[in-house]
């Protein structure tokens, strides 16, 4: 019943490994979300409260039943809270991202990293600038240091304002002093959300609202932007490299190790392994071509931005990718791995392994990495990928990869247009590119498998809307064919005309999740070249397909920064009518921009042109009617 | 008002019941060929195997006949029908007046055609009776042998598989309930039984029973011959009718019966195994010799009789049957003819044991079959006996989360 | 006489009614030993997802007649004279799935009950708590539904509330009907991402 399969999924790689999974009874996430249905209203409307042992508590929806908890929290309160505390949780889980990639720099400032060294040392100085750190006839590795120690600063409460916040534009910062949301602390916001929730204290849900986008902010102008930049400085900042995706990206004939999670601390060590020259010889010995090493999720995209490293595949394949039967091994870190991974991977001879002190996983081998030991542990784990060839049983590999361009960062787009941001102003002026979008985020069962992503992308390119992509959507759209030079056979006649010129894609990879931060670096940067506010651009963010908590905080970020976000899901918000208001309507007089949310993609689209036309029309610039 | 029933089986027991609840006068002779109080006759098996004890078999107790005020006449067998005249003949020449007659005599076992079948221990198992004399052979008896793989043999030999006795099932068709379910569902029976020591031989008939006395080997048409020590034989049923003057009483396999259960001669209705009529999902005259037809049969034939008009909307082929920790059910058409009106969707789930089968005409379900997460079968059923056009995909009736309100309109 | 009502339109799906039927059908009567019970107690209604996901609770409507009852070989379904309950024996029960083909809604299982005699299959459905309305109390899963999905009820005050929800949508003299737009709104959104999925966009 192949219907099911199309149902479940657009890529035809994944309708393919969803029927193999069937046929050898492997479980997906699918079966599960099917299983869950119906799912419990009072969580979805956001109107059940875990917060305290007075409850458990539930809001009737309908007005008959309880209208408040024990405490006396009413449904605006209860969800605002819970709402709140997501977006604690994600911007918690990128900053913790980020500061695993300070700790590391700070290794190798005091040597005690084998392995891992200063990639970008230009960045580590202007970045070292921008902190305050001396710069001048010093040694990379004490710039290192100091800087590593401000950034760390950063996540303290010892400031009135991040180091990175002076990275936006004038007109918003005073948009966010004046509502008292600038972001003070990385983990001060996210510590201080935890305890405005706390039954008892903020009761006030515009006020637990606004401190919401303050703690995102935190996330957006802190945690993940260091991630993003110590990333950069340790591993290089991704200029455009050729790459392809799906499944067939995995070798028949080779050793396949695949990398899943977000952070790139473990992965770049693997990688290495990988390539070293004794060990590709045991693979040959063992009968193998070679290592293959390929991407999953965004330890996936790290890699394939700096290193053009195939991409296996995106968040809800995860478990697809091992039933083709052609994993030697997995190697996960942290964030989106599902729990099931392991299980999974018990019905095939794919060994599976955990790396982070933080992130443990039923059925995974836990092989602990450290900045000190990471190197060695690398290539103990690859030998053992290698020896386990000799297991292999029945591969599955029905496609061929689709050939795609990554490696967009801030740099290389500008470095694209000649290095100044002008080119592309200059056609966003001539109308011949109407504006931007950025699209973003995860899979999620509730959306069939890439198509919102890829949908709304297509869309959005056939209109002459820039795209620019992170995360799991940027998967989609490369498994799509859109992120190569031709696809701009795709795009409407001005962005064909421009990419053409430029020799780039219509839809450019710009990274992992938290590379999120290069969209508004770029914002940033075209707002400043047109001395307006982001929230003057022609530009919009959507998340298609999100279903993480991080997303929850990315999605506020943008919208706190100015950035028209429309979701796909529904974030568990309905059970309160004023929430609701206030996230789609009332945030347009408050920070300049609102989220909307439509799971159509084809409508999600409408919703974004006409957005970019009327900021268009607003700036003076010719507009058109949507 | 004078009512004669012939059969005190489930549908003359209906029968009578709904007679008497609409005419408390009338006088009701009720002539049946068993001496067992009315009696639950699918449970007959469940005797065999042991689970119950045969005094659970009534369904109603002894003031039965007396409660109701009905004239039985038991251990008689009908002879004849005198359709102008307005009488019946029993077996010791009596012959018992009507104004209304109600032909309920059910079926009896089809016969097989072999040599030796006057030999010992030899059963069919039709009748409580049947059962009794299985039981008393039952001590001696190490290996028996089943003939056919239908819904009685089935039980037969799950029976016997029960009382620790090696048993062989012969079919001569492909596979194991060749008319209750497809080939695919029927292959899963057949391994599940397998699996469970029961030894399936398919494709394979008996031409003749050998030994002294008593059974002690079968000769298969291939010449080849299985030693047994008793034989149970369960080749289907065909309507008990022979006391029917078929130039009175249109018959075909079964007594032709109109809307409201009523035979073509006025007064005279027939019902249960012994009645012919039009099969909802088949559109066409079939006769459905299960239980709950019998019973609706009965009493819509009753009412009917005692004059109030009831029509029946027609029968459904319906069939459940539970194989050690396999359910398997079915209902309606369950193996149309390919590139007939029919479409079909399967659903096959091996690692969960799941199988379904549906089968639709047009908009709407005709049949199934499901192997295992039998609950909503009533659904489906209540899908083809009310002929309502499914308008949701149908992928979902098959899909594992199918339920009752998959069918509701949707929300919003 | 007050029966269990169920306004479908009402029900979030949380699944809390099937939790509190199978505590009410345990020996100890506490979710939180319950769940240790072996047998393990179960739910006797049953939520369902539609065709949206959205949720219904399914139990047995105690139907006069009840086809259930009519096809039962044993005769181990009966009907309780006072609340009208369609009950089964379990110790009469023979677990021939017989009700299974009869009932058109689905809402019979077949396992081992804790209330049932030890270590045998039976059929099991909804007996509208018919203990706990001995006490006095009423049935739990009405208890526990807080949005109002289930209802213990005169059937006439029910009759009524349709009567007037049918008055509703061709006059407005009759009070707003209880609603939720949140509720509205989440299901719309549910509405389009499952035409969404079933599209062969
Ligand atoms: C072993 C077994 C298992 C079964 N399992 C199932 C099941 O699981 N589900 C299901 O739905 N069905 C099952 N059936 C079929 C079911 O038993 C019958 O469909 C049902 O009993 C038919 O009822 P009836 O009243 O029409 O006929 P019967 O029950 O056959 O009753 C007819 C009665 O009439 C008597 N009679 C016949 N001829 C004469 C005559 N000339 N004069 C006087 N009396 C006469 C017979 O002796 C008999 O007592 C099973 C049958 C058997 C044998
Ligand atoms: S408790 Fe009420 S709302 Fe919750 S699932 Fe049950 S019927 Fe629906
Ligand atoms: S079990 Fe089904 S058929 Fe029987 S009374 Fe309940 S709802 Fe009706
Ligand atoms: S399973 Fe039990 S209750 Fe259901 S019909 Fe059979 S004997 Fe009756
Ligand atoms: S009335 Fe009682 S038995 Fe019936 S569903 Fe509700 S809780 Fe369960």
């Amino acid at each position: 019943m192949d219907k099911r399969y199309e149902e479940r999924s657009i890529a035809q790689d994944s309708r393919l490994l969803l029927k193999k999974a069937d046929r050898d009874g492997v479980e997906t996430v699918w079966d599960r979300f099917e299983h869950q249905q119906p799912q419990c209203g009072y969580c979805e409307m956001g109107l059940s409260c875990r917060i305290c042992v007075m409850g458990p508590c539930r809001i009737d929806p309908f007005g008959e039943g309880p209208q408040r908890g024990v405490c006396g929290a009413d449904a605006d309160i209860i969800v605002a809270r819970n709402l709140g505390r997501m977006i604690a949780a994600g911007a918690a889980a990128h900053s913790d991202h980020g500061r695993d990639l300070v700790e590391v720099l700070a290794a190798v400032a005091e040597g005690k990293a084998d392995g891992y060294g200063i990639r970008d040392a230009d960045k580590l100085m202007s970045m070292a600038t921008e902190y305050g750190v001396a710069t001048d006839g010093r040694d990379a590795l004490a710039v290192a240091g100091d800087l590593a120690a401000a950034m760390q600063a950063d996540y303290g409460t010892r400031k009135s304002e991040l180091t990175l916040v002076r990275r936006a534009p004038e007109k918003r910062r005073e948009v966010w002093k004046k509502l008292g949301i600038t972001p003070r602390g990385i983990d001060r916001e996210t510590s201080e959300m935890m305890h405005r929730t706390h039954m008892g204290v903020d009761n006030g849900w515009q006020s637990l609202l606004l401190h919401a986008l303050r703690n995102a902010l935190s996330d957006g102008w802190g945690g993940s932007m260091i991630a993003t930049e110590v990333s950069d400085i340790l591993y290089g900042t991704p200029k455009p490299t050729p790459t392809s995706a799906n499944m067939g990206v995995l070798e028949e004939d080779q050793v396949n190790i695949v990398v899943h999670g977000h952070n790139p601390v473990v992965s770049e060590m693997v990688m290495l392994a990988c390539q070293s020259e004794d060990l590709i010889a045991l693979a040959r010995e063992k009968g193998a071509a070679g290592i293959n090493l390929a991407g999953l999720c965004c330890t996936g995209n790290e890699l394939l931005m700096r290193h053009g490293i195939p991409m296996a595949g995106n968040h809800l394949t995860t478990e697809l990718v091992l039933a083709t039967g052609a994993v030697e091994m997995m190697i996960v870190d942290y964030q989106c791995i599902m729990p099931s991974l392991g299980q999974t991977a018990s019905c095939y001879h794919t060994r599976m392994i955990s790396t982070s002190d933080k992130a443990r996983f039923p059925g995974m081998e836990h092989r602990e990495f450290h900045p000190d030991n990471a190197r060695e542990l690398a290539r103990t784990i690859v030998r053992e990928a290698v020896e386990n060839y000799d297991l292999r049983g029945e591969v599955y590999l029905p496609v061929t990869p689709v050939a795609a361009l990554g490696g967009f960062s801030v740099e290389a787009i500008v470095g694209a247009l000649g290095g100044t941001p002008e080119p592309l102003l200059d056609a966003i002026k001539a109308g011949k590119i109407r504006g931007a979008a950025g699209v973003v985020g995860c899979n999620n069962p509730r959306i069939k498998h890439d198509y919102g992503h890829v949908t709304l992308t297509r869309r959005l390119i056939e209109n002459d809307i820039l795209v620019v992509d992170t995360g799991c959507a940027a998967v989609a759209t490369a498994k799509a064919g859109f992120k190569v030079a031709d696809a701009i056979k795709y795009a409407g006649p001005g962005l064909k005309e421009i990419c053409g010129a430029l020799k780039i894609p219509p839809v450019l990879h710009m990274g992992s999740c938290v590379d999120n931060v290069r969209i508004l670096v770029l914002a940033s940067a075209l707002a400043d070249a047109l001395g307006t506010d982001i929230s003057d651009l022609p530009m919009a963010g959507a998340a298609p397909e999100w279903y993480s908590e991080k997303a929850a905080a990315i999605g506020c970020y943008f919208v706190a920064s100015g950035v028209y976000t429309v979701l796909g899901p529904m974030p568990p918000i309905t059970g309160s009518m004023n929430v609701v208001k206030l996230l789609t309507e009332g945030l347009n007089d408050a920070v300049g921009a609102a989220f909307a949310v439509e799971p159509d993609p084809e409508k999600a689209a409408v919703l974004i042109r006409r957005h970019v036309e009327e900021k268009r029309k607003r700036l003076g610039l010719d507009a058109k009617e949507v | 008002m004078s009512y004669v029933i012939i059969g005190n089986g489930v549908a003359g027991v209906h029968a009578a019941e709904a007679i008497r609840r609409i005419d408390p006068d009338g006088e009701i002779t009720l002539i049946g060929d068993e001496l067992f109080p009315p009696y639950c006759r699918p449970m007959i098996s469940l005797v065999l195997e042991g689970a119950v004890t045969p005094d659970a078999l009534p369904i109603r107790n002894d003031r039965f006949y007396d409660d109701l005020g009905i004239a039985p006449i038991l251990g008689s067998r009908v002879e004849d029908i005198d359709v102008d005249n307005r009488t019946v003949k029993i077996a010791n020449g009596e012959t018992v007046p009507f104004d209304k007659l109600l032909i309920a005599s059910g079926a009896d076992p089809r016969p097989i055609k072999a040599e030796g079948l006057d030999l010992k221990n030899i059963f069919y198992m039709r009748t409580e009776g049947h059962v009794r004399s299985m039981l008393t052979a039952l001590p001696k008896v190490q290996k028996a042998l089943v003939l056919g793989g239908g819904l009685v043999g089935f039980k037969a030999a799950y029976g016997l598989m029960r009382r620790g006795i090696a048993t062989t099932m012969l079919i001569r068709s492909g596979h194991p309930l060749s008319m209750q379910v497809d080939a695919a569902a029927g292959e899963l029976v057949r391994e599940n039984l397998m699996g469970r020591g029961l030894d399936v031989r398919v494709g394979a008939s008996v031409t003749a029973f050998e030994g002294r006395g008593r059974v002690e080997r079968a000769v298969l048409a291939d010449g080849t011959t299985l030693s047994c020590d008793m034989a149970v034989i369960g080749k289907g049923v065909l309507p008990a009718l022979s006391f029917v003057p078929r130039d009175k009483i249109g018959v075909d396999l079964g007594v032709l019966v109109d809307a409201h259960q009523e035979t073509g001669a006025k007064g005279i209705y027939a019902a249960g195994d012994a009645a012919e009529s039009t099969d909802i999902a088949r559109r066409s005259r079939w006769v459905n010799a299960i239980w709950p037809e019998a019973v609706d049969q009965g009493r819509i034939a009753g009412m009917n009789m005692a004059g109030r008009a009831v029509a029946y909307p027609g029968s459904l082929s319906r069939n459940v049957i539970r194989i050690f920790d396999m359910d398997v059910m079915s209902g309606g058409v369950v193996t149309p003819e390919t590139d007939s009106v029919y479409d079909v969707i399967h659903f096959h789930d091996p690692k969960r044991k799941r199988y379904r089968k549906l089968v639709f005409r047009e908009d709407r379900l005709a049949g199934f079959v499901l192997v295992n997460a039998v609950e909503q079968g009533g659904v489906m059923l209540s899908l083809i006996r009310s002929e309502t056009p499914v308008v949701v995909p149908r992928e979902r009736l098959a899909a594992p989360s199918f339920n009752w309100s998959t069918l509701l309109p949707r929300a919003g | 006489m007050k029966t269990v009502v169920v306004h479908p339109e009402r029900c979030v799906g949380c699944m809390q009614c099937m939790a509190a039927c199978a505590t009410a059908h345990s020996r100890s009567k506490s979710l939180f030993s319950a769940i240790h019970e072996r047998p393990l107690p179960r739910p006797r209604v049953h939520v369902g997802a539609g065709l949206c996901n959205e949720g219904f609770p399914n139990r047995c409507r105690h139907c006069d007649p009840a086809p259930c009852r009519m096809a039962c070989l044993p005769g181990a379904i009966s009907r309780d004279p006072d609340t009208g309950t369609v009950l089964i024996d379990p110790d009469r029960c023979i677990n021939c799935a017989s009700c299974a083909m009869a009932c058109p809604f689905g809402v019979i299982r077949y396992h081992a009950d804790p209330l049932g005699p030890p270590e045998k299959v039976v059929a099991v459905k909804c007996d509208n708590c018919i203990d706990r309305q001995a006490e006095g109390r009423i049935p739990a899963c009405v208890e526990i539904c807080k949005s109002g999905a289930l209802a213990f009820e005169e059937i006439s005050v029910a009759m009524k509330r349709k009567t007037d929800q049918v008055a509703r949508t061709v006059s407005s003299d009759v009070g707003a009907a209880p609603s939720s737009p949140g509720f509205e709104l989440l299901k719309a959104v549910k509405k389009v991402e499952a035409e969404l999925r079933a599209s062969g966009r």
